[in-house]
């Protein structure tokens, strides 16, 4: 029967809070203190959810206004106004990971001169990549594997048939190549990428995920044949860096700029976003004028009072997510294979700790 | 707020590893209890050269003068001190006729601690096997010239196997007799003194579905150090297996582990555990009287264990692999005691066991002096253990009340625990207070008892 008196409190409530206050105070102070998931009436509940929930954002309406406010009467003031917040977010909050690569690191330099791709990024050797899928069919594996020969320049595709993996290997070794792809296919679905470096490079193993085909983007471009642009973002660990090299190591070093051509992978939370944009140069002077300038490159324009550089993007090619499950050190062996990192349920103690 | 589950490593004990990695270098990594038992990276030998990369180390592990053998990619075997990292002296493992180092790389290495020949203490002996079999003992004499050249005194040359590859081998405890296994080699030991093959061992039949496995054997090692005669081996096809040279020529226990090849095996010192490290990173003991799994020792280890020490007096395990970190682990509770990020994928991991840290081991002593001695360290011991976990003082602290139960000498006991009543006055953790009062109690009628001895 408690849930009867609390409805009559509340509607005593406001009747007696003229009369008698400081009592008053205490159990309405009480009454502020009740959780609604503690009343079990549905009603009831939902009642008081709700209006917390509009006295919350009451609240936060107040102090953004309040906020704004202070800024407004500082910048008028000319004082400076007050700093502004910073959210809290995962990456911000990520947990303190030793294996970051400093900058100064020698060491670093010395594993990087060594490594297996050292070769391809002093341009000792030029990178050349064959593209191939696993013995069964998919819907949109055909699509998405020339869309990758697109991206990727000199890159061939040969069919699967029925060769060993190891096999593969060893005929791309014979011919010169620097890199093999393996897109694996499950229901249907391209669902894993295999990039092994050779001669005997390591393997990764990614996961793939969220497939967006060209002709599915809206407003997508063409892309041309020059030389694409790399950006590597946030590939901060050790094994983030080997990674990151190991895709450097499929395009080639000396990106066209004229092409206006960019292929972006950018690492968030472990998770490599892939997208392929060309990209223009636009000078947007002040609002009110609106002038647009075509081919303006590199007008960092300080002479005018409000001219900005911005860039506009066209995004072209495939759009997919990738996750690293594995690295192999030496090509791919499934069973005599060592690894140099393999995802583990028991690594994933934090919300905050990544590996790449 | 964030969920989290930290995992609180204890620090280790007082030791001293060496690490060798794929670069070259030579890490020393010290962990002291003064310091709160975190191992941290003390010096780094050799120069940054991946042509360089060690293959193979073996420590001998002497008081005085204890030596470092080292070989690597090169071809090229470095002997250095174990203190300072000193090269003593340099020897090619090449032949003039015969192939190149870089095809044939050096897979064992084992420096030898016995003096093999009536030679001055200038000698050393080195036991070097390859990938094709080429094996050879030198024992080298070192002269003193400042170059630090060495004159090879005499050294003999076999070839172990005439097909396939090398690629585990091991020296046993008396050093007469070594093993030797591969890739398409099977497991056989050879004297060492007149260069023979004793034994060999014979493939498991075909299995029921009449598949016949190819011999890959990755690691091996004795599973005694007093008895040559049982050898516990790790093959690609991640299999263990016990053989007794004495019973059969086929494995006695043979047992699957996981998935991955057995990279690593490494003996305890009470001659039936082992330890099995694999290529994606799990580590596990074995009882191999039965062949069961003791436990895993679970530490977000994601790469391929390459090599396991075993310390010759602490209950401690280093292992250490190509996710370039070096793990140390307690034996008796499995668990992580820390890691040390090194950077590059390692090699070969080794223990320096006459690494002292100021602490006196509590030992069986007659003299009042060093009744004196004792008692100004383990009061030092007492206060450095203040900055530890709770979890560790308590283990600690019961071991060495443990020991001193066991010392005989009466007056090193009273004396001991009129430290330890001096030490709880002038303590003022709680902590501390709770354990002291809560072992004394047991022995306060007897403190009482001994200290009227004392005083009268």
């Amino acid at each position: 029967m408690g849930y009867k008196r609390k409805k009559s409190e509340s509607e005593l409530e406001p009747e007696i809070e003229n009369d008698r206050k400081k009592p008053m105070m205490r159990k309405e102070e009480k009454e502020k203190e009740i959780l609604p998931s503690t009343i079990k009436n549905k009603e009831k509940r939902s009642e008081v959810h709700a209006k917390l929930k509009h006295q919350k954002k009451l609240e936060k309406r107040k102090k953004a206004k309040a906020r704004d406010a202070a800024e407004k009467r500082a910048l008028e003031l000319g004082e400076e106004p007050p700093p502004k917040m910073v959210p809290r977010t995962i990456e911000n909050t990520r947990e303190f990971d030793e294996t970051v690569c400093k900058p100064d690191d020698e060491e670093l330099f010395a594993g990087n001169d060594a490594d297996e791709f050292g070769a391809i990024l002093k341009r000792e050797r030029t990178p050349k990549v064959l593209i191939t899928t696993c013995r069964f069919n998919s819907s949109r594996g055909p699509a998405f594997i020339s869309e990758l020969l697109s991206v990727i320049p000199n890159a061939h595709y040969y069919k699967r048939g029925t060769y060993d993996l190891k096999k593969i290997v060893e005929y791309a070794n014979n011919k010169d190549f620097t890199s093999l792809i393996v897109v694996h296919t499950n229901r249907r679905e391209p669902d894993a990428l295999l990039i092994i470096g050779l001669p005997e490079g390591p393997t990764a193993h990614f996961k793939l995920s969220k497939l967006v085909l060209r002709k599915d983007i809206k407003n997508h471009g063409n892309p041309t044949n020059h030389k694409p642009e790399l950006v590597l973002n946030n590939f901060t660990t050790r094994l983030g860096h080997r990674i990151g090299r190991l895709i450097q190591s499929l395009f080639p070093q000396d990106p066209n700029f004229r092409g206006r051509r960019v292929v972006t992978f950018h690492n968030q939370r472990d998770f490599i976003f892939f997208r392929h944009h060309r990209y223009i140069f636009d000078s947007k002077e002040s609002k009110q004028t609106d002038s647009k300038g075509k081919e303006a490159k590199d007008a960092k324009g300080e002479k005018a009072s409000q001219e900005r550089v911005i860039t506009r993007l066209q995004e072209c090619g495939p759009r997919f997510t990738l996750k690293l499950t594995s690295l192999q050190h030496g090509t791919f062996d499934s069973k005599g294979g060592e690894f140099e990192w393999v995802h583990k349920p028991e690594m994933d103690t934090s919300r905050r700790r990544f590996f790449l | 707020m964030p969920r989290t589950t930290t995992l609180e490593c204890p620090g280790c004990p007082s030791l001293r590893a060496l690490t060798f990695d794929a670069l070259g270098l030579i890490k020393v990594i010290e962990a002291k209890v003064s310091q709160g038992g975190a191992p941290r990276v003390v010096e780094r030998w050799g120069e940054l050269d991946s042509s360089k990369c060690v293959l193979a180390a073996s420590i001998n592990d002497r008081k005085d003068d204890p030596l470092l053998a080292v070989a690597r990619k090169t071809g090229m075997i470095e002997v250095l001190s174990a203190i300072n990292g000193d090269i003593r002296f340099t020897v090619s493992n090449a032949n003039e006729d015969g192939p190149r180092p870089e095809d044939d790389a050096v897979v064992g290495l084992h420096l030898f601690a016995g003096q093999k020949l009536e030679l001055t203490s200038r000698s050393c002996t080195l036991l070097t096997c390859t990938t094709k079999g080429n094996t050879s003992m030198r024992s080298i004499e070192v002269t003193d010239s400042p170059a630090g050249s060495a004159s090879i005194g005499s050294s003999n040359t076999w070839s172990v196997c005439s097909s396939g590859n090398i690629l585990c081998s091991k020296v046993d405890g008396s050093e007469k007799c070594a093993i030797f296994g591969g890739k398409g080699v099977e497991m056989n030991m050879w004297d060492l003194d007149n260069c023979t093959k004793i034994w060999a061992a014979k493939s498991p039949p075909k299995n029921s579905l009449d598949i016949f496995t190819p011999t890959w054997f990755t690691s091996s090692t004795f599973l005694s150090k007093d008895d040559h005669r049982k050898i516990v081996a790790g093959t690609n096809s991640h299999q263990v297996r016990l053989y007794d040279i004495s019973a059969q020529r086929r494995p006695v226990i043979s047992f699957d582990f996981r998935e991955t090849p057995i990279k690593s095996v490494t003996e305890d010192l009470d001659g039936y555990t082992v330890y099995v490290g694999n290529g994606s990173g799990d580590l596990a003991s074995f009882d191999m009287r039965t062949g069961k799994l003791l436990g895993c020792f679970l530490g977000k280890c994601s790469g391929s264990i390459r090599s396991i020490a075993r310390h010759p007096e602490l209950p401690v395990i280093a292992s250490c692999g190509l996710d370039s970190y070096l793990r140390l682990w307690d034996i008796k509770t499995r668990q992580l005691l820390s890691a040390v990020f090194l950077k590059q994928h390692l090699t070969n991991v080794v223990f320096d066991s006459n690494f002292a840290d100021g602490e006196v081991k509590p030992s069986v002593a007659a003299d009042l002096p060093l009744n004196a001695d004792q008692i100004a360290n383990e009061t030092e011991i007492r206060d450095e253990e203040e900055t530890l976990p709770v979890k560790r003082k308590k283990a600690s602290k019961e071991d060495e009340r443990r020991k001193k139960k066991k010392a005989t000498k009466e007056n090193e006991r009273n004396k001991v625990k009129e430290a330890s009543k001096e030490n709880n006055g002038s303590e003022k953790k709680a902590s501390k207070e709770n354990e002291g009062s809560k072992k004394l109690k047991s022995k306060k009628s007897k403190r009482s008892k001994c200290e009227i001895h004392d005083e009268s």
